[in-house]
């Protein structure tokens, strides 16, 4: 399964990359919303964990350019955010995606949480 | 008195009418010896002519003069038979009668001279010289002695009469002039009598006047006078009294006066006090009369809004009207809505933010307290508002959101990156160093403790900032235990404590915020871990509390926590004994948050303990409705 992540930060995305690594994913990581509209299409992935806050473009503005993009609007989203409130969370059901996950995450689990948003 | 002046004028009376007799009897005796004076006259003229006429008779012979003398003597006869009645002296009578006998004698010669036979001539002429003529010079000397005599006594008595008249003149004159002199010594003896008295309660009464009351009255006589010095004396007791009254009155209302000035003089202080406190006071502060809608007084804090204060009722108006407010939301309001109508039905208003909004565009936010003012009557006649520009509470506020944004935000994220490499080494770790994974798990413990304090610190201050959200739900009770347990099943593996639980049969399920119910529970969960002595029992139970609620109770054997410390309990950043639980330190956050969340939810929490026995901590929350009818 393919999963693309943005992050900004370089040391989280390797965590999360080598937690998602380990769980089977196979992660492209970026570092933030524009270089996801820009590589989501090559790559084509089956998920993409969106980070809240990223330079340039944030998680919203990404999410809502996917989801209004035909090509990419079926793509399943998840939000990595610091900030798990349910009108967080309600906001970014709203725009389309499927699920939050908060920060700091589980490095052991994030992979099984992925996993249970893609299954709901 | 009166009666001294009847006998007076009496007297006078009987005096004069006396002289008055005595003056009428003089003039009697004077008309009378006037009287015998004329007739005295007419008897010598009476005379005379008798001799006349006798003589012409004689020597006529004329039965006309003897005719005539006849008549004479006839008349002569009656005069001297009148007079007598008219002389009262024994003498004169005497004197009369010798006169009448020597005229009749003369008469008797006479006549018979005059006889017929007698004849007239020489021989007649011869009786008469040889015989009436010498009774006739008798005669003649006795009338004139007579008339002389007569005269005389006329004089007398005319003199007589004289002094009777000026005797009774002055006796006229000089009783009255007794009687004034009488009537000025009665004068006198009233004036003493009646006057001195009078003068006495004049002089009192001047006195009185004058302003003294001391004043001494004569002893009071029996009559009118004595009634007027009662009358007087009651009238001065009275006055006195009064004056006396007046004179407390006066003390009273002049002491009154001094005090009422003194608490003029207080009040006065007490205003250019206050009236200096509400100038220097940083709060501006503004006195609003509910009459007019008028501002009655502000202070400089007040006017220095906008960096300048206004001069004058008109400029001061102007710069009032100038300002829109609104609330910190942006939503405009008048303020007469929103305080005068308050104000005037005796609301209090504390602590309200507002935002003023100038119109050089500058917004400035205002923390508003306000009270009404009453009028001694107790109605509302204005009100005092009190502000305070919080710009630099804002600046402050904005600045604490950034701060927790940091800590939301960038102190989490190396956090994170810590906790998921230890995580992920600890993960591949069969291969390491024992010593390695020993340290790995101290470091990621730590780590886990450091994301434990700063969501604790988010959480309490969110729900300071009242900006904590819950989202209550009906949830299965067995739901909140199994979730709660399963985070803190990691501590409790790690230590000799067995965690147990129980759900009381047929509780109901409860109307809650899940995640914040989970966190309530665990908190007290890992709480009562820290607190349990080693191979001892924490358990969760579950039971029903009233008909509203169900109760959590968490339950260690611990050391118990001596009851004048469970005050602190709730207090944040309170940690009981710290130095023997240091090993299992918390965030000092933990029952701070409880009794927030639970509130929130409208339950409560509530500590039993007994030192040496353990403690159980319990919280409620309340019943999902439905769900609770329905079971």
């Amino acid at each position: 399964m393919k999963l693309l992540l943005a992050e900004d930060e370089p040391d989280v995305q390797l965590i999360a990359r080598l937690s998602l690594k380990k769980a089977g994913f196979t992660v492209v990581t970026v570092g933030n919303g524009r270089e996801v509209l820009e590589r989501v299409g090559t790559e084509q992935p089956d998920v993409i964990l969106l980070d809240w806050m990223m330079p340039d473009m944030d998680g919203f503005e990404t999410c809502k350019r996917l989801k209004a993009d035909p090509a990419t609007g079926h793509i399943p989203v998840i939000f990595l955010t610091a900030r798990v409130q349910e009108t967080e969370v309600a906001r970014a059901l709203a725009l389309g995606a499927i699920g939050c996950i908060g920060k700091p995450f589980d490095a052991l689990t994030l992979g099984r949480q992925v996993m249970a948003l893609l299954a709901t | 008195m009166v009666g001294v002046v009847i006998v007076a004028a009496f007297v006078q009376t009987l005096v004069v009418l006396q002289i008055e007799n005595r003056r009428g009897a003089t003039a009697a005796a004077i008309d009378r010896a006037l009287w015998r004076h004329e007739n005295q006259l007419h008897l010598g003229r009476l005379v005379v002519e008798l001799e006349s006429v006798h003589r012409s008779c004689l020597v006529t012979g004329s039965p006309a003069l003897r005719a005539e003398y006849g008549r004479l003597w006839d008349l002569y006869e009656r005069t001297v038979t009148l007079l007598p009645q008219y002389i009262d002296e024994p003498d004169a009578k005497r004197d009369l009668a010798s006169l009448d006998g020597l005229i009749r004698e003369w008469h008797l010669d006479a006549s018979l001279a005059l006889m017929p036979q007698a004849g007239p001539g020489l021989e007649a002429s011869r009786w008469l010289e040889a015989a009436s003529e010498p009774r006739m010079r008798l005669i003649r000397s006795e009338l004139d002695r007579l008339e002389t005599r007569e005269r005389n006594r006329l004089t007398e008595q005319r003199t007589t009469a004289n002094r009777q008249a000026l005797q009774s003149t002055l006796l006229t004159l000089g009783i009255p002039a007794v009687a004034i002199v009488m009537l000025l010594l009665l004068v006198a003896f009233v004036a003493r009598i009646l006057l001195d008295p009078l003068a006495a309660v004049a002089k009192s009464a001047r006195q009185i006047s004058g302003g003294n009351f001391d004043v001494s009255l004569p002893p009071a006589s029996r009559d009118e006078i004595g009634a007027l010095v009662h009358a007087f004396r009651d009238m001065t007791t009275a006055v006195q009294r009064r004056q006396r009254e007046v004179t407390v009155a006066l003390a009273r209302e002049r002491e009154q006066s001094e005090i009422s000035a003194a608490l003029r003089t207080k009040a006065e202080r007490e205003h250019q006090r206050l009236l200096a406190t509400i100038e220097t006071v940083p709060v501006a502060l503004v006195i609003v009369d509910a009459a007019s809608g008028r501002i009655a007084l502000q202070n400089k804090a007040a006017g220095m809004l906008v960096g300048h204060e206004p001069e004058g009722d008109a400029e001061r108006e102007a710069y009032w009207n100038a300002f829109r407010v609104t609330t910190r939301e942006g939503v405009p309001l008048s303020v007469r809505e929103w305080g005068a109508q308050r104000l005037m039905l005796g609301a209090v208003i504390v602590g309200e933010e507002l935002v003023v909004h100038h119109p050089d565009n500058r917004e400035i936010p205002i923390l508003v307290s306000a009270a009404p003012l009453r009028g001694d009557d107790g109605t509302i006649v204005g009100g005092v508002v009190a502000f305070q520009d919080i710009t630099s509470l804002y600046e402050v506020d904005r600045l604490k959101s950034e701060f927790v944004s940091i800590v939301s935000h960038e102190l989490r994220t190396p956090l994170t990156s810590i906790k998921g490499a230890l995580q992920l080494l600890l993960d591949e770790a069969s291969s390491a160093h024992p010593d390695h994974v020993m340290l790995m798990n101290v470091a990621l413990s730590n780590t886990d403790r450091l994301v434990r304090i700063i969501n604790d610190i988010l959480d309490v201050s969110k729900i300071e900032a009242g900006r904590l959200e819950l989202h209550a739900r009906p949830h299965e009770v067995a739901e909140v235990v199994k979730l709660s347990l399963q985070n803190v099943e990691q501590i409790a593996s790690g230590s000799l404590i067995t965690l147990t639980s129980s759900i009381e049969a047929g509780v109901p399920a409860v109307h809650v915020d899940l995640d914040r119910t989970i966190q309530m529970v665990v908190n007290l969960l890992s709480n009562a871990l820290k607190a349990a002595p080693p191979r001892s029992e924490v358990t969760l139970s579950a039971r029903r509390h009233g008909d509203d609620f169900v109760a959590f109770d968490v339950t260690d054997h611990g050391k118990g926590i001596p009851p004048e410390k469970i005050g602190l309990l709730f207090q944040k950043f309170q940690q009981l004994d710290g130095a023997i639980t240091r090993k299992a330190r918390g965030t000092g956050l933990g029952l701070a948050i409880v009794k927030a969340l639970v509130e929130m939810q409208g339950g409560c929490v509530s500590i039993d303990s007994e030192v040496g026995r353990g403690s159980t901590f319990t919280v409620t929350v309340p019943v999902a409705g439905t769900v609770a009818r329905s079971q």
